[in-house]
């Protein structure tokens, strides 16, 4: 098995890059940023790896030193773990980002912290992607949402600690109850591995099992921030630094869906009892979701607000699809946690850059805009349509593939309620897009800002260009998609 | 087929270089399509289909390209017109602000548009439908004032709603009938469920009765037209809101058919509501006081009577609508482009000001009534040509009664548009015009506005004299009347 290890690199390396990161940075904090893209570069790679593998050969496991489940830790790498694919290439481009915005944005010393707990966060959610049991399901999201809690709380503004208090005990709690069904997971079946779990889960009680479903739902639901509980995202989202908010609003919170779409990979392999409640639930929290995000968003003046309102909103369409449980529902969720991570990353870098730049965050004193930075404001202009789902942009493919889940599952309500929640997120973003380009103003000197440093302008432009792209050529994220929800809805032996 | 739309997207950024430049480059590029487009057209006169499959964007969803008479009927049009519009806004535009971002959406439209005249299927159309409808969005709030911003917020509330729809109802389609290239026959059969057609046809109905300003569903129009920059509008009106009516076409033709629509009855309401479209919106036109809101109402009225030629399913009948498209685009065309001349080089934005406004601009209003008269039908020019085949269409279908929404459609169009050249020639010059003659100044346009004015009366024209000869959008019709499933 050649390469077989490759795995454990995209684990590893970014740990023990993150541990080093202060060290090597004491004296000179501006390395740390370089030595942590070098250390990403690598993952990276290893990723690529991967994913070729991965679509010709299909899945395949690594046993830790060799250790058979279910004593040993398998690594599995199937094609849900593709979506490493993206977490590194965010992450690679919001690294890449931060090099110069951290400079302006964070004291000096706090510097190689921040890339620290950056590589922190990537290494927890590859761990999450890969990992083939339940107990480091749970250890890799704590360590990603560790570093979170912290990279939320670094510009060590006061309302910015208040939001990484929030976003803190509510994940908290949200741990918790994915920790108790763990627990309860492992008392029942006496393993840890999903692929036995699912085995075993056959053969005992339903009800217990109706208990840890229930406790990770909720638990993967704070994560993925679904309405009722979303109440954590917001600021947590908007004062962030703008990198950050990349990484958090366009991965972190799709760990949330990943872990729900691990669930349900093991209960439809299972098979123990009708999942059609939970499913019901998701889908109307999931159609709520994307209504009164879109309508919070409508309201905001802030613009890293209004993307935060509309990540809820997004979110909401996952659920939507999760909850539809029909193939083309499952596939355009998967899909849109691909897409939704292109655009959201997108837009949030584009308004960094536009923070960086001009030093404002209200829509009213960005008016004008688009006339002094030409390159990021259509690049958020691209963002703002593809979310919307104009065809044939990258957004348009997962409507597309929900709304005809919808209607596979005999479900057309929700199917209109997407494509109509389309409309009220289009309004916000057309109020965006009107003070950026169609009027005056509100400070002259904004006109004579610059673009930002090329550093910061590849990815946005990087970014921009995949959610054009990804729609046209959307048969690549779905060649990994399409086998996984074929695999999924599939029970075991037939 | 392809180079044109993707050169004319090209085209703007390269040519910033200077405005001479930039005028003669697109100039050129429209042209080009234009030739290629009109290089299509005898080989599908012959009979001969072209199609092209662009790409799989996923394994279930293929965008492709195929040119048949109806379409070819439509891009000629649109790109003829786009011509004019082209030449004419370096006149209007030339003292505008941001006109490079006028002019990269006029181009990226047109390219837009020829996708949905020359789609393959209903995605594409889909496609090449949805980014028209907002990429414009930039062309309506052109000018920035507050009035403008309104405009473009109801168009683009109106627009998405419409989109979504027509996206609905082609997502229903995809899954009672799979994923289907325009041809020869109709997307669905009998065998499926009544109630699921009906439902998927109104959906399209409705969806795409939104742009093409069926009478309930006209809000955006008259709002959008006066706000909008005269050439834009011109476009607006004679192919936007025309391309509705086309995707109404394609969906009565291509995707239900002929039997099954007489079958589930459809017709018959269709028919009524475009009836009722034709008249009251002609009777909402004439207390209008804004000239462009005005023509904006007529714009209204003329697409319901391509939707009417279309639902009465004769073959006259449906070759009248289909040629009315193009005579309409070009009539409408010519005279936006009068109410721009008046906008620009005198001010005057309302009739109530263009009393004796002849003797100013006597070309502009003399091509201004050559046109309303083609509008009100008058023969030969080509306004009567369509409403000829209409009227014949009507009485094959054996509803002569109709007839009355026909001659009743006209005389209005007379009635909102002959007293606007009664006063502009004989009643005594308003306090503007008035003004205006005072000062003496030499009046009409500069030649790169008057051209298109003249070559679109030249076309109104020429397509009624000689709408018989091969080639020329009637026998494109009649092509695509007979040969439409």
């Amino acid at each position: 098995m050649g390469g077989g290890q490759w795995p454990v690199v995209l684990i590893i390396t970014p740990l023990i890059g993150a541990a080093l990161t202060p060290i090597l940075a004491r004296r000179r904090p501006q390395i740390a940023g370089y030595w942590a893209l070098f250390v990403f570069s690598i993952v990276t790679l290893a990723a690529g790896v991967l994913m070729y593998r991965v679509s010709t050969q299909g899945p395949f496991s690594y046993y830790m030193g060799g250790w058979r489940p279910p004593l040993g830790i398998e690594l599995r790498f199937d094609e849900f773990s593709a979506s490493i694919g993206v977490i590194c290439l965010i992450g690679w481009l919001s690294l890449m980002f931060s090099l110069a915005y951290a400079k302006h944005a964070l004291p000096e010393r706090r510097i190689p912290y921040y890339f620290a707990l950056v590589l922190l966060c990537l290494g927890g959610m590859n761990g999450f992607a890969v990992t083939g049991d339940i107990f480091n399901l749970f250890v890799f999201l704590e360590i990603l949402s560790l570093s979170g809690y912290a990279l939320v709380a670094i510009t060590g503004e006061r309302i910015a600690e208040l939001a990484a208090f929030k976003y803190l005990v509510m994940g908290a709690i949200s741990s918790l109850s994915i920790l108790l069904a763990v627990g309860f997971m492992y008392a029942l079946t006496g393993t840890l591995n999903m692929t036995d779990l699912a085995m075993r889960l056959r053969d005992v009680e339903p009800f217990p099992v109706a208990v840890a479903v229930g406790a990770l739902t909720l638990g993967f639901s704070v994560k993925a921030a679904l309405l009722p509980l979303h109440i954590w995202l917001p600021d947590a989202h908007s004062i962030a630094p703008s990198p950050v908010s990349a990484i958090l609003s366009g991965l972190v919170v799709k760990i949330g869906v990943l872990g729900m779409l691990r669930m349900y990979q093991i209960l439809y392999k299972a098979q123990i009892f009708d999942l059609s409640a939970l499913n019901t639930t998701l889908m109307w929290l999931g159609a709520i979701s994307i209504v009164l995000g879109a309508l919070f968003a409508m309201v905001q003046e802030d613009i890293k607000m209004m993307l935060a309102y509309s990540t809820i909103s997004n979110i909401g369409y996952i659920f939507m699809g999760l909850g539809l449980a029909s193939k083309y529902g499952i596939i355009g969720a998967s899909v849109h946690i691909f897409n939704h991570a292109l655009i959201k990353a997108t837009l949030f870098l584009g308004a960094g850059a536009l923070i960086h730049q001009t030093g404002y965050r209200n829509l009213e004193d960005l008016r004008g805009v688009g006339k002094a930075m030409p390159i990021t404001s259509a690049a958020i202009a691209i963002g703002a349509i593809s979310i919307v789902g104009i065809p044939p942009t990258a957004g348009f493919l997962c409507k597309w593939y929900i709304a005809l889940g919808a209607i596979e599952a005999g479900r057309l309500f929700f199917a209109v309620t997407l494509l109509f929640g389309a409309l009220f997120i289009f309004v916000y973003y057309i109020r965006m897009l009107n003070a950026f380009y169609f009027m005056p103003p509100a400070h002259p000197e904004i006109l004579d800002v610059g673009e930002a440093p090329v550093t910061m302008l590849i990815p946005i432009v990087v970014l921009a260009m995949l959610c054009l792209l990804m729609g046209i050529f959307g048969r690549i994220p779905l060649s990994f998609i399409e086998p996984a929800v074929t695999n999924m809805l599939a029970p075991i032996g037939g | 087929m392809l180079l044109p739309i993707f050169g004319a997207g090209l085209v703007v950024p390269l040519s910033r270089v200077s405005e001479r430049a930039r005028a003669i480059g697109l100039t050129l590029v429209v042209a080009l399509a234009a030739g290629l487009v009109a290089l299509l057209i005898p080989g599908v006169l012959r009979g001969e289909i072209y199609g092209v499959r662009l790409f799989q964007m996923t394994p279930t969803i293929s965008l492709s390209m195929r040119v048949d008479a109806l379409g070819a009927m439509f891009a000629i049009t649109a790109v003829v017109l786009w011509l004019l519009a082209v030449v004419y806004s370096f006149g209007y535009m030339a003292d505008e602000h941001s006109t490079n971002r006028y002019f990269t959406f006029l181009m990226l439209a047109l390219a837009w548009t020829l996708g949905v005249a020359l789609a393959g299927n209903l995605l594409s159309f889909l496609v090449f439908y949805e980014l028209f409808s907002i990429l414009t969005y930039p062309l309506v709030v052109h000018e920035e004032t507050p009035e403008a911003m309104a405009a473009g917020t109801k168009y683009i509330t109106y627009i998405i709603i419409g989109g979504g729809l027509v996206l609905l109802a082609i997502m229903a389609t995809y899954s009672m009938a799979g994923a289907q290239e325009f041809g020869s026959t109709a997307f669905f059969n009998a065998d499926l469920s009544r109630t699921a057609l009906l439902a998927v046809f109104w959906c399209f109905i409705v969806g795409f009765g939104v742009k093409a300003a069926l009478i309930p569903l006209h809000g955006w129009v008259p709002d959008a037209h006066p706000a909008a920059p005269a050439p834009f509008s011109a476009v607006l009106s004679g192919i936007m809101v025309a391309a509705g009516s086309f995707g109404i076409l394609r969906v009565l033709f291509n995707v239900f058919g002929i039997p099954l629509l007489k079958e589930l009855g459809v017709a018959v309401p269709l028919s009524a509501i475009a009836a009722v479209t034709v008249i009251v919106a002609a009777i909402l036109a004439i207390p209008q006081d804004n000239l462009k809101r005005r023509l904006a109402f007529s714009t209204i009225s003329q697409m319901g009577y391509v939707i009417f030629g279309a639902s009465l399913l004769s073959v006259s009948s449906m070759t009248g609508s289909f040629v009315h498209i193009a005579n309409h685009a070009f009539m409408k065309g010519t005279l936006f482009f009068c109410a721009g001349v008046f906008i620009k080089r005198a001010g005057v934005h309302k009739v109530s000001e263009m009393a004796g406004i002849a003797k100013r601009h006597p070309i502009t209003m003399a091509v201004f009534t050559l046109t309303s008269l083609s509008m009100i039908g008058t023969p030969p020019l080509s306004g009567f040509t369509s409403k000829w085949y209409l009227g014949l269409g009507v009485l094959d279908a054996g509803k002569p009664l109709y007839l009355v929404v026909l001659l009743g459609g006209a005389l209005l169009a007379a009635v909102y548009l002959l007293p606007i050249i009664y006063a502009a020639y004989f009643k005594e010059p308003s306090p503007v015009v008035r003004d205006l003659l005072a000062k003496g100044s030499t009046a009409e346009a500069p030649w790169t506005m008057l051209g298109p004015l003249l070559a679109g009366t030249a076309l109104t024209v020429v397509l009624g004299i000689c709408a018989s000869a091969s080639g020329l959008p009637l026998s494109l019709a009649k092509l695509a009347a007979e040969t439409l499933p």
